[in-house]
Order: structure tokens, then C-alpha cells, then sequence
């Protein structure tokens, strides 16, 4: 018995002794560090997102199809509601497509930040009393968006080759660079916001309003050709660049280039022939600036976030 | 005194270090942006602070058991978070070697909606445990918590007491070099709680550092070699068991 208590102490000596909080500082290695302490921690991070998952349709005998049925009403509506009875299917060929495509996108962003920004508060009994690289808790919203989005997207897929618009083209390419973007800025927001949340609680509030006024000012439900007319016709044309300046805008006009192919060619619409889609100019360089952009933010956002969890624990 | 049961150990090595430590702790009385707003530029008047703790310098060697006690707000649950990594410390820090598990609630992170089962996968995870390792210790788990069959049902049917015993039979595995523990050890029926305590003697046994936060006297009499005694965020005695009980009365009395 007491051999293992001295085998115990002989190792321990061996051992060198480690902080118990690190303390902040802005340099780059510890940039390194807190990334390489939520590498370490992968498998509890799959744990709560599976957690979040599963308790969140356990009781319901539909279960997760609920995540489905959210955005395929969502699509039915803005079907009807936009392009039959405002018209906007009559200038857009292929338009449940569009609209999908576009709120899958814009799904798998509005996600990740509205549920980063609660993650901290939702899970203070574990903030309060384990010692964990908190940054895991908007990660697993993260996961648990990316999952919803996966599911959805496959519908989008499935949809497409049902009816006959397979997106088989090089302009597939898009698709992962966009959601590339949409995973760098919302995972960037969603740390930033979750931090920020724990101290002033208005935030989580505002993040809801904000997404609401977001959700239209990217082309989800209206065509980007419908910007550049209204640009035009108001003779504004920095109204198109102020547009375009939003990262999620980029994403969603790239996911959309890439999956909606009926965008890229002719088309006749109830005999009226219609021209292909304009897109914007440069979206490759775009969707690289926003990409390089966004790897800045999220490191910066990281930093921030680092600095301000010291005090989580009697902030909650 | 009860130090005939611990292990000899030669020439123990330190395995926690604090130095210095003070922590502060600001109350902000409005949350909301429009209080914020609205107590604009006379915000001093809506925080107030006071010191947790002050400058607190002390060492734990491998294989000692110490009771961290104080009446309510001396800092000591402060404390133990703090060596726990939970709470930064404003000034000083503290250094430790080894595996550290932190028992300050049982159940931290169970989800009511998930069965026992997921949540000793989840539970351990959190506590350290990788998959495999809790796969191992599954069996030995729930045999310890005595749950049986309703290890399949969601924790949120349990009793307290299934929960916490569930709770601390995953705490129990995770193998520490240093326990940290937070007044769970009252947890279950009569025969569990005496079960919990032969599984800290036997930690004792094992050579497993050993940090209590706790109010019971008899308690801290029965299972610490060492009492560090915290009166307003200070330590007012650090030695033995006995003269650590007089002391903490002592700080009672004013």
C-alpha cells in the first residue's frame, strides 16, 4: 500500500509545476497554447454537442426532424409569400432552390451566433465549478449548427438532382469556401458575443434583433440582381459595395453561385426569357479577403475572449 | 490524531504552491445596459468591492490531508476554487503538479434530459476521463453508485440522492493526484456516506493530496492531518488538527 503512495510521490517530484489559471497575456503563444488545450479536449467537445442534440428533441417523438421542418416552412413561405405573390420567382428560374439554398446558408450562421452568444450562460453550473478551456461551450453551438446544417443540406442536395439541377459544375468550388467563411465569422462572433454576454446579458437580446435585420440584408429571399437594379436605379452605386462588405453576404451569394445552377445560365420564365444571373464582380477575391479578414477577427476574438473568462466564474 | 493510517512517504515533494494570492471581488449592482446607462458617470456608487482574500502563502506536500475551513465568506471556498483553476487570482498565483480533480458540486454538468448512462460518458469527459477510460471504470461506477437498472433512465427521474451517489461514484475514478473537495462528502443514505468515507481513507492510503472545504469539526477532525484556518480572506492558523479546530472556534466568536 504504502509502496504506491511513495511510487506516487517519486513521479509526482518528476513532475513540473503548471499555474492554475494561466494568466492573460496578448502574445501569440498563448495563442498556441489555448488553441492546443481545446485540441486536447475533442472528445468531451463531441460529447456536448451530442448532448446538445440529443436533449434537445429527447422527448418529442418526431425528434430531430423538428430541425428539418423549421426551414422547409420557412422555404414553403417565402415561396409563396415572395415569389408567387410579390413576384420575385418571375425574375428568379429555379427559385425554391435559390430561397433554399440561401436559408440553409444563412441557417448554419444565424446558429452558431445566437447559440455561441447563450452557450456561456447556459452552461454556468459548469463554468462555476470545473476548470475547463471555455472556449469548448460556443464550439459545441457550433457543432450542434454544423450538424443541423449538414442535415439540411443534404435535402438541398437530394432537391436538386430530384429535380433535375445536379450542381455539377466547377462553380461547386464556392460551396466549401463559403461555408468556410460562415464557420471563421461565426465561430469569431460567437466567442466574442458569448464573452461579452456574461457581463452585459442585453446582448443576447440585441444578437436576436440584429440577426432578424441581417437575415434581409443578405440576398436570401431576394435575388442579388434585385440589389443592383435598385442600386442603379437610385443612381447610389457604393449602396452595392456597402452590401457586399458583409462576409455573410459573400457566403451566401458564393454557397448560392455554387449550388444554384439555374443562376448561372439562360432561362425562360413563363415564355419570358430570362439572362443569367449577375455576380457580383471579383467574388473569388472577395470571398478570399473575407476569408483572410475573418482568420484575423477570430484570433482577435479569441484574445478577447481570453482576456475576459478569468472572471466568468463570479460573473455568471 | 489519526496519521498511524497514512502511507510513509520519503521526503515528499510539494505538490501545491500558492503565493501571495489576493482576490478581489467587484459587485456590480446593474447588469441591464438601460441601468448602466441610466447610472452613467455615478457608477461608483453601484459597485462595491472587497478583498476574498489577502495575500494567502502556503504549501501542500504529496499525501496530506487539509482542511481549508473559516466561517462563511472567510474565502475559503475562494480558495479552493482558485487552486482548482476556476477563479484567476488578482495578485499571486498558484502552482501545482499532478492530475486535480475538483468535487465543488457533484452532478456539475449533468443534463437532466440525458440517461445516467450519457451522463457518466459526459460527466467523465468533463472530469478527464477519456472514452475508453470511462468505458473501462463503467461497470465499477455504477456498481459503486448502486443505481442498477436505472442507469438507462434520465437523471432527471432520479432522487437527490441517486444523483449525487451517481455523481460521486464517476468523482471517485478519475484516478487525482489531488482531490479537491467542497462539503460533498454529506451525500446519500447512512451506509453511502460511510462508503464515500472508506473511499477517501483509501485515497488517503494511496498517497492522494487531499484539500477540504468543509463546516463540520468532527469532520475535519476525522479525515485532516493539517488545518489551514481563513478568517476575512487571511489565514489566521496553519498547523495541526487540533489546534486548528480551536482556532476556527475562536474566529467564530469574532
Amino acid at each position: 500500500m504504502s509502496n504506491e503512495a511513495q511510487r506516487r510521490a517519486d513521479r509526482l517530484r518528476e513532475l513540473p509545476f503548471e499555474r492554475a489559471t494561466a494568466s492573460f497575456n496578448g502574445s501569440f503563444g498563448s495563442f498556441v497554447r489555448s488553441i492546443r488545450e481545446i485540441a486536447g479536449q475533442r472528445e468531451l467537445l463531441g460529447l456536448l454537442v451530442r448532448r446538445e442534440l440529443k436533449a434537445r428533441y429527447k422527448d418529442s417523438s418526431l425528434g430531430f426532424l423538428w430541425s428539418l421542418i423549421r426551414p422547409l416552412t420557412m422555404l414553403v413561405i417565402y415561396y409563396v409569400a415572395i415569389g408567387q405573390f410579390l413576384g420575385a420567382a418571375r425574375g428568379v428560374p429555379d427559385f425554391a432552390i435559390f430561397v433554399f439554398a440561401g436559408l440553409t446558408i444563412w441557417g448554419l450562421y444565424s446558429e452558431i451566433v445566437t447559440g455561441g452568444t447563450t452557450s456561456i450562460i447556459g452552461n454556468a453550473g459548469l463554468i462555476k465549478k470545473v476548470s475547463l478551456p471555455r472556449e469548448i461551450f460556443p464550439l459545441a453551438a457550433t457543432g450542434s449548427a454544423l450538424f443541423n446544417f449538414i442535415v439540411q443540406f443534404i435535402v438541398l442536395i437530394v432537391a436538386t438532382i430530384v429535380l433535375g439541377q445536379a450542381p455539377l459544375s466547377w462553380n461547386l468550388l464556392y460551396v466549401p469556401a463559403s461555408i468556410a467563411i460562415v464557420l471563421i465569422w461565426g465561430v469569431a462572433l460567437g466567442l466574442l458575443l458569448s464573452a461579452v454576454n456574461v457581463y452585459l446579458r442585453d446582448v443576447q437580446y440585441l444578437v436576436e434583433v440584429a440577426m432578424l435585420i441581417l437575415f434581409w440584408a443578405s440576398p436570401i429571399v431576394y435575388a442579388w440582381s434585385f440589389v443592383v437594379d435598385a442600386a442603379a436605379r437610385s443612381g447610389i452605386t457604393w449602396l452595392t459595395d456597402l452590401y457586399l462588405a458583409n462576409p455573410v453576404t459573400i457566403a451566401v451569394l458564393g454557397f448560392q453561385k455554387g449550388m444554384w445552377v439555374a443562376g448561372s445560365s439562360e432561362s425562360v420564365i413563363d415564355g419570358q426569357t430570362i439572362p443569367p444571373q449577375p455576380w457580383p464582380a471579383d467574388l473569388d477575391l472577395r470571398i478570399a479577403v473575407m476569408l483572410g479578414i475573418g482568420i484575423v477577427f477570430a484570433i482577435i476574438c479569441q484574445r478577447v475572449f481570453q482576456k475576459l473568462q478569468g472572471n466568468f466564474a463570479q460573473e455568471i | 490524531m489519526n496519521t498511524a493510517m497514512r502511507p510513509d512517504i520519503q521526503n515528499p515533494p510539494v505538490v501545491i504552491r500558492t503565493s501571495d494570492v489576493s482576490k478581489r471581488f467587484i459587485l456590480r449592482k446593474d447588469k441591464a445596459l438601460k441601468e448602466r446607462i441610466v447610472n452613467f458617470g455615478r457608477s461608483q456608487k453601484h459597485r462595491s468591492d472587497f478583498w476574498a482574500l489577502r495575500d494567502v502563502a502556503f504549501e501542500i506536500t504529496a499525501g496530506t490531508s487539509v482542511g481549508l475551513v473559516g466561517a462563511n465568506g472567510s474565502g475559503k471556498s475562494t480558495m479552493l476554487k482558485i487552486i482548482g483553476g476556476i477563479i484567476q487570482t488578482d495578485t499571486g498565483f498558484v502552482e501545482r503538479r499532478g492530475r486535480v480533480a475538483a468535487l465543488l458540486e457533484l452532478g456539475a454538468g449533468f443534463h437532466p434530459d440525458l440517461t445516467g448512462r450519457e451522463n457518466v460518458y459526459l460527466n467523465g469527459s468533463i472530469l478527464g476521463l477519456s472514452q475508453k477510460q470511462t468505458a473501462e471504470y463503467f461497470d465499477s461506477i455504477v456498481e459503486f453508485s448502486e443505481i442498477g437498472e436505472f442507469i438507462d433512465t434520465q437523471v432527471k427521474f432520479y432522487s437527490s440522492g441517486m444523483y449525487v451517489r451517481l455523481a460521486f461514484a464517476i468523482a471517485v475514478h478519475v484516478d487525482p493526484d489531488i482531490l479537491l473537495v467542497d462539503e460533498v462528502l454529506a451525500v446519500g443514505d447512512e451506509p453511502f456516506q460511510a462508503k464515500c468515507m472508506n473511499k477517501i481513507r483509501e485515497f488517503q492510503r494511496d498517497g492522494r493530496t487531499i484539500v477540504f472545504v468543509s463546516h463540520s469539526a468532527p469532520q475535519i477532525e476525522d479525515l485532516c492531518d493539517r488545518v489551514v484556518v481563513l478568517s476575512h480572506g487571511r489565514i489566521v492558523y496553519d498547523g495541526e488538527t487540533e489546534g486548528g479546530i480551536a482556532a476556527l472556534r475562536r474566529t467564530f466568536k469574532g
